[in-house]
């Protein structure tokens, strides 16, 4: 316990440290301390999560906290490693892409120095116990990131979107600090672990406080219908921030929702069902999205929306087998959603980095006007493509093997006793398969129009040089892991038991442990797998003697030109003009004037329908009723502090009368 | 182990005869001779000769992705089940493993087809990809109504149908033939959706992304592609014939039974014209129908109604 608390205070330490550094050296200080914390961190994690065993501490803080205490257990040791690895990683390769910046005159100090918070807040979010303190920390990651958000502040969409995910944030806050107050006046207690009993007695109160948290933490994760913030965010944030956010901050929204369903000891069918169906429709909202999209960072934010709907299908999976009381069921999709969170935070953060190196080269983030990038940079392109077939969940990569342990566990499910649940899981199955293969659409579409083809504009006609190793190293062993955790599944798969069992509240049953070997043959079949493909490769490699290089053919016309080739929005629109109502398509045009018309343009963009019909509207509606209150802004001093004395004899009066 | 062999064997064997079959089928309807049923072999043989050429804008994706799109289709080939109904590997959840191996070759021969840069292969690509995404979710909700039934997650659940369902079984062993009929006409690119005796057609789907593919490379494709349609035949056969028999005449039953459906691909190439693109749909769809009325039969046999 001891190593996990040096290793937060190295990060709070560093943070601190980090501004008072020459700003060359700011990042690369900052990765070392990230580095040597992660090694810090992950020694007990791992300890836990290997042996099952809990450490536990408390410290003593004045009043209203009383006593605070830290327990790893294994769920939270699981985050613990998660957090601690990827996001030093995401650090390491900051080190990069935060150069081009420390010409120009910005100001670094903050962004370090909220960086080393973010890690820090985080680590301590999936470990402590008492609600107040959490609710502290909880206060400082979102801040902090919003500050990491805004880095960029003087451009206005950047404040813009950054004050958008403040706004989200608190109002999540919100439901979490409500859901707190329920819990702490049945049971009197500031601890996590006192709720449980409360939860068990009254099954009124358990759903009603279940929803609260799921809304709460839901909208820290990005699920339907309180995602907005994500793909706004996202994309304005400096790629490695948008990485550790998106692969590892929106985990801790999940976290608080496994925290929940942790302390559940019986969930009712409600709550599995709301919890099968948002997970579902997130992730189909999410990739329909990120088919339309052609900023790759605001594709990528919608692709992490629909991952996380992945995530929390298994869990609902997970949660009607608990129900439904069927141990296969329930250990199938507990493990598939805790891998898939592993999973998603290794090839989301891979492809984030991977975009921001093409952002970082060629200065824009817009597909249309790249291509041809696999040939300037190679490495970048391998790993990205990589991380594109992982986040598909094409086998023998990781994404696979924790969507099959959730399509395993539905299916397991399907021949059920209730119909209800057996309609809704054949739908999940369907959606599922749905949502994978549009996947493919999504990627092959990114990566073809980003990395392959020619130069679609001036902007990808740069010189061939791949990024800096600093860049490409943390990009190489995320696409490492995506590929060794595809072919030998089983070794994590035994690291994941333990987080299950806390998730089951209790031991899984020895008749269930068959199931597991369902790792153990995918490992043998993707290693034939890779024997074919290398096989058939080397048959190629050696059969294939005379080879001749030739033009594209172009059905007999020779002048064929990068303006011929199909664009990210071609590719994308039989798809998007099949399913038309789902979107919203805004045109920005300027016609062409004048005989000889210079500045003319028509872009088109997919606008969120939930965004255009519900949250507009909604803000619109509040600004209008908020918008007669503007009088008593008036800007004298002397009448707010009127109001002030009114506001405190308002108060007096009232703990007079019901005090 | 006999029948894994002989399976292997017909794996290797069978596709380019059925591909030999569809055209000979054809060429009778339209009253020639045509040419030997062998003719896909030699093609093949002649293929891995030549010369191989590649776009001056290519990268390793494009000289890579044959070698990923072949591999994936035999890969994805052990856990379906051949003669005598049985596969040679036979794990449960074999159909998630299937479809996601073959996702991982159309992948590749998504991104080589864009590799090249030239629009015509874009377009086939684009239409590929979306047709896909509409095939997939009815092939789940098919062989989900179909475990629900006899309750063996595995491939080899078809061949229970028989047995466990009475006059359901039969009515879902019509409708499931149908389907999977249907998707092996998308998925191996024939008439109506698209058509693989041209190239040069605005209207190409898979044909178009290979156009600029030669030698070595193309004679992976057309195997793979021949391959992943008697993939689909064998999974309607596993459906059809009765297991119990002795095993010279299962495999027999088996091999009529796969001639018998290319012949049927070869009538209905004679018999229809290609869809127009906006029709595809329409006939993709047609497949989700069906394996939504094969659910609400298996639903209604399990539960006794709605």
């Amino acid at each position: 316990m001891k190593l996990y608390f040096i290793s937060v205070f190295l990060l709070i330490s560093g943070a601190i440290i980090s501004i008072f550094l020459d700003k060359n050296i700011k990042m690369k200080f900052c990765a070392a301390v990230s580095f040597l914390s992660a090694i810090f961190a992950f020694i007990p994690a791992f300890g836990v999560i290997k042996s099952g065993e809990t450490l536990q501490s408390t410290i003593y803080l004045p009043e209203i906290f009383h006593e605070v205490s830290f327990i790893i257990d294994p769920l939270s040791a699981f985050f613990v490693l998660m957090i601690s690895i990827i996001s030093s990683l995401g650090v390491t390769y900051g080190i990069g892409y935060i150069k081009p910046y420390l010409k120009e005159n910005t100001n670094l100090s903050a962004h370090t120095f909220f960086l080393m918070m973010l890690i820090a807040s985080m680590l301590t979010v999936v470990v402590v116990q008492n609600i107040l303190f959490f609710l502290v920390v909880w206060e400082i990651m979102s801040l902090s990131s919003f500050f990491l958000v805004i880095f960029e502040g003087d451009k206005k969409e950047v404040l813009k979107a950054g004050i958008k995910y403040l706004v989200y944030m608190h109002i999540s806050v919100l439901f979490i600090m409500a859901a707190f107050a329920v819990l702490n006046l049945k049971s009197g207690s500031l601890n996590f672990s006192d709720f449980a009993s409360v939860l068990y007695n009254d099954k009124e109160l358990m759903n009603i406080v279940f929803i609260l948290f799921f809304i709460g933490f839901g909208t820290k994760a990005g699920l339907i219908p309180f995602h907005n913030w994500l793909p706004d965010a996202h994309p304005v944030a400096p790629t490695h921030v948008s990485g550790i956010m998106s692969g590892v901050m929106i985990k801790t929204g999940i976290y608080g929702i496994l925290r929940i369903v942790s302390l559940i000891v019986e969930p009712s069918l409600f709550i599995s069902y709301t919890v099968l169906t948002t997970g579902i429709l997130t992730a189909l909202w999410g990739i329909l999205y990120a088919v339309g999209q052609y900023d790759i960072k605001k594709m990528l934010a919608y692709s992490s929306m629909e991952n996380i709907g992945i995530i929390i299908t298994g869990l609902g999976t997970g949660l009607l087998g608990q129900v439904l009381k069927n141990p296969f069921v329930m250990i199938l999709g507990y493990s598939g959603c805790i891998l898939h969170i592993l999973n998603h935070s290794i090839f989301k953060t891979l492809l984030f980095c991977g975009a921001g190196a093409v952002y970082t080269k060629t200065h824009t983030k817009n597909m249309e006007l790249l291509g041809g990038l696999m040939k300037k940079m190679p490495y970048t392109g391998l790993f990205f493509t990589t991380g594109a077939v992982s986040i598909c969940a094409l086998p023998p990569f990781n994404g696979f093997i924790s969507e099959f342990l959730i399509y395993a566990g539905i299916i397991k499910g399907i021949p059920s006793t209730n119909i209800t649940s057996f309609m809704l899981l054949v739908a999940v199955l369907a959606a599922l398969a749905l949502v994978g293969t549009t996947a493919i659409l999504c990627f092959t579409k990114t990566v073809g129009i980003t990395f392959l083809g020619q130069e679609r504009s001036e902007n990808a006609k740069i010189e061939k040089k791949d990024v800096s190793k600093i860049m490409l190293i943390p990009m190489g062993i995320l696409a490492l892991f995506t590929l060794l955790i595809g072919i030998f599944p089983a070794q994590l798969f035994k690291l994941v038991i333990q987080p299950v069992s806390i998730l089951m509240q209790s031991e899984i049953p020895d008749y269930v442990r068959p199931v597991f070997d369902v790792t153990e043959y995918l490992s043998f079949l993707f290693l034939i797998f890779v024997l074919i493909i290398g096989f058939v490769f080397a048959l190629k490699h050696f059969a294939v003697k005379n080879t001749r290089v030739h033009k594209v053919w172009g059905c007999g016309y020779n002048g064929l030109n990068e303006k011929m080739q199909y664009s990210a929005s071609s590719y994308s629109d039989l798809f998007v003009s099949t399913l038309k109502p789902l979107f919203k398509r805004v045109s920005h045009i300027k016609k062409p004037k004048t005989l000889f018309p210079k500045d003319a343009y028509y872009e088109t963009e997919i606008e969120d329908i939930e965004e255009a019909y519900i949250v507009k509207p909604l803000v619109k509606l509040d600004e209008k009723f908020l918008s007669r209150f503007e009088k008593i802004q008036n800007g004298n001093m002397q009448q707010y502090i009127l109001f002030g004395l009114v506001f405190l004899i308002l108060a007096i009066l009232g703990v007079i009368c019901w005090g | 182990m006999i029948i894994n062999l002989i399976n292997t064997v017909l794996l290797l064997i069978m596709p380019f005869l059925f591909v030999g079959t569809i055209k000979k089928t054809k060429a009778f309807f339209a009253g020639r001779k045509g040419a030997s049923i062998f003719q896909p072999f030699y093609d093949f043989l002649r293929l891995l000769k030549k010369e191989t050429v590649y776009p001056d804008v290519t990268t390793w994706v494009y000289k890579f992705a044959p070698v990923i799109i072949f591999s994936s289709v035999i890969f994805a080939s052990l856990f379906v089940p051949m003669s005598c109904g049985m596969s040679i590997v036979n794990v449960p959840f074999a159909f998630v493993i299937f479809s996601y191996v073959l996702g991982f070759g159309k992948f590749f021969s998504l991104i080589s087809a864009l590799d090249t840069g030239s629009s015509f292969e874009g377009m086939g690509a684009s239409r590929e990809a979306c047709f896909s995404t509409m095939v997939e979710p009815a092939f789940f909700i098919l062989f989900a109504s179909v475990i629900a039934l006899v309750q063996i997650n595995s491939f080899e659940s078809l061949k229970h149908l028989v047995f466990n369902s009475g006059v359901y079984g039969y009515l879902i062993i019509i409708l499931a033939s149908i389907a999977l009929f249907i998707m092996l006409l998308i998925e191996g690119c024939r008439v109506p959706v698209d058509d693989p005796a041209t190239h040069l057609e605005l209207t190409m789907i898979h044909e178009v992304m290979i156009l600029d593919n030669s030698g070595f490379d193309l004679a992976l494709i057309t195997w793979a592609s021949a391959i992943k349609m008697f993939l689909f035949a064998s999974l309607i056969t596993s459906l059809i014939l009765p297991s119990g028999l002795p095993l010279w005449l299962n495999i027999l039953l088996f091999i009529l039974c796969i001639f018998s459906i290319a012949i049927t691909v070869g009538i209905v190439e004679s018999s229809m014209a290609r869809f127009r693109m906006t029709h595809v749909f329409e006939f993709v769809f047609v497949m989700s129908i069906l394996s939504l009325l094969i659910l609400t039969l298996s639903t209604y046999r399990i539960y006794g109604g709605v």
